[in-house]
């Protein structure tokens, strides 16, 4: 009993560790890369004000946007629905369907 | 194992859950453009050493020819073999029948004739519009555009036929996304790969032959050209490519992928990393350089993208992946493939720098890297699939598993001298031209790579030839001369 006591206690202290881990990691990743888009998009938009050609810049601009946002959202969704919770899962459950429909003969 | 939440009971079943007989007719469309591809690019090979036997003949010029090799092997072979290997796969990942058989028919009948249509306007539309009554017509109905093919690298479908292919597409999607959409649970990555390349697709598609003919001009085109043409590659042949390895590998060494995690930090990778990377096909042009530097560092991000990926199928392989590469024929395929995808990748991020810009761009570097990628790694992938699944579609094993080993060293090895020699090619032509030397030293000093270039896609078409042979043999039911029972137990 004491010994399940002292490895929870354990376990709470590594999973506290790790989230720890995790924020300072993104906060490092974060913090440059926010800096980073900030820098650009001031850029992006003197140049779409400052030019008559400042299409150039958005034609391509709007089309990736258009692309990601679309996959953001599916992310999103994907996160919100539970696909990432078990992650390894579906890799068993596929090779399982597999034998399944092989057991039945090539026309499955 | 207990049974998990994603696992149907086998009577769920439904007992035709493959249409066996449209995924053998997608292949053998496939096979007749891949060789029609190769023949056309064994022309304009021919020509850059002026040996072209069809010196003159309008219709065969190597102008329109080249477009044919290029649009052959996009939209004639992987468009076709990707479509066939799908009507096998998707059903089998989800356990649901495509929406509608009829409507699988009727888009392999309409993909055909989009096909073919391509070709008549790319052959024979340059001619036709030269004919005084077609340019009374032109006037008359003031046809803004030509007949013949779109000023774009693989958007030269006739502007008539763009419409019409979107529509395919569209209904490709539909009939495809209503079985995954059936499915229950956490999804397999390769479904997620399948997914995002039917939007993908759809909307490359869009964007490359829409935007230019009627929205945007001048350098804006240009940089959706470069979108268009590098998104192609990246956005509809990628995640098919990947999405089918995901699916045929774990089958194939009968265990699961090293780590499902990892697959989709690739596949999300792809989808926020790759859309923005064409750009790089325009360096040093009037496009913001701001844009430039964007496609250039997410061009260089794809790379570690790509390292996930590979990293990922070498895992799964093991310590005995060298036994499965040698005795089991679609495996060499596939990690063949995938080592070609590594380097295509890794020159990639290269050749995207500015620096390097300065000396490959527009020389044979290019060209040696298009055909790396298009046939080093995605029609590898197709031919290993297609040695797996036919002998399961004709339900006989391969009359010669010799041949099939032919393909493969005359198809990767042809392919990798061609790669080779090509890039050296361009490192030459840059030079000849940074140095500023006429433009005859340049094409002169290029010509023994042209000739081993000839040989190199000789060597390839031949394999291709080895490969139709056996297929006909078995489809015909001869007798097996097989050799290596190892070999023929794995492709089987």
């Amino acid at each position: 009993m004491s010994d399940a006591r002292t490895s929870d206690v354990r376990g709470t202290a590594s999973s506290r560790r790790k989230t720890w881990i995790t924020i300072a990691m993104a906060v490092l990743i974060l913090i440059p890369s926010l800096y980073g888009f900030a820098g650009k998009f001031i850029e992006f938009v003197h140049i779409y004000r400052g030019t008559g050609g400042g299409e150039f810049a958005v034609a391509p601009i709007l089309n990736y946007l258009l692309a990601s946002a679309g996959f953001f959202c599916m992310l999103l969704w994907a996160a919100w629905n539970g696909m990432f919770r078990d992650v390894e899962q579906p890799k068993i459950d596929f090779l399982e369907n597999e034998r399944l429909l092989d057991r039945r003969g090539p026309a499955a | 194992m207990s049974q998990s939440r994603n696992q149907p009971s086998a009577r769920a079943v439904p007992a035709d859950l493959v249409d066996e007989k449209i995924v053998i007719a997608y292949y053998m469309a496939a096979l007749t453009f891949i060789t029609i591809s190769m023949l056309a690019g064994l022309l304009v090979a021919l020509q850059l050493v002026r040996w072209n036997p069809f010196n003159g003949a309008e219709l065969l010029s190597p102008g329109r020819w080249r477009m044919i090799h290029t649009n052959a092997i996009a939209y004639g072979f992987l468009a076709n073999a990707f479509l066939g290997t799908l009507h096998w796969a998707v059903p089998r990942l989800t356990f649901h029948k495509v929406a509608s058989k009829a409507l699988s028919w009727f888009i392999f009948y309409a993909w055909q004739v989009i096909v073919l249509a391509t070709a008549a306007g790319i052959v024979i539309g340059p001619t036709l519009q030269d004919q005084p009554w077609v340019m009374e017509l032109a006037k008359q109905t003031h046809l803004p555009m030509g007949l013949g093919a779109q000023g774009l690298e693989w958007g030269e479908t006739p502007f008539w036929i763009d419409p019409v292919a979107l529509l395919g597409l569209l209904l490709v999607a539909v009939n495809f996304m209503v079985p995954i959409g059936r499915s229950k649970g956490p999804m397999y990555v390769t479904l997620w790969y399948f997914m995002a390349a039917f939007v993908w697709t759809f909307l490359t598609y869009a964007m490359g032959n829409l935007l230019p003919e009627y929205a945007v001009a001048g350098t804006s085109a240009g940089a959706i050209g470069g979108l268009f043409i590098h998104d192609l590659v990246g956005l509809f042949v990628t995640p098919l490519g990947w999405g089918l390895m995901y699916y045929f590998v774990p089958i194939l060494l009968k265990k699961p992928i090293w780590s499902h995690g990892l697959s989709l930090v690739g596949f999300w990778g792809l989808a926020f990393f790759y859309p923005l990377q064409g750009i790089h096909h325009f360096l040093y042009t009037p496009i913001p350089m701001f844009l430039q530097y964007g496609a250039v560092i997410s061009t260089i991000a794809v790379e570690l993208v790509v390292a996930t990926v590979v990293i990922n199928f070498f895992g799964t392989l093991g310590s005995k992946g060298y036994d499965q590469f040698v005795n089991n024929l679609p495996i060499r395929y596939f990690y063949t493939g995938m080592v070609f995808y590594f380097i295509t990748c890794f020159q990639c991020a290269l050749q995207v720098t500015l620096t390097f810009q300065k000396l490959i761009h527009f020389t044979d570097w290019v060209v040696g890297h298009a055909h790396l990628v298009m046939f080093g790694v995605f029609s590898l992938w197709l031919f290993g699939i297609m040695i797996y699944l036919f002998p399961r579609l004709l339900g006989r094993p391969w009359y010669s598993q010799k041949l099939l080993t032919y393909h493969y060293w005359l198809s990767a090895g042809g392919l990798f001298v061609m790669f080779l020699d090509l890039t050296l090619a361009g490192v030459f032509q840059g030079w000849y031209w940074a140095s500023l030397q006429p433009w005859d030293a340049s094409t002169n000093g290029s010509t023994p790579f042209w000739i081993v270039r000839v040989f190199a896609g000789l060597a390839m078409f031949g394999g291709l030839l080895c490969f139709l042979y056996n297929l006909w043999m078995t489809a015909k039911g001869a007798e097996s001369v097989d050799e290596s029972p190892a070999l023929a137990a794995a492709a089987t």
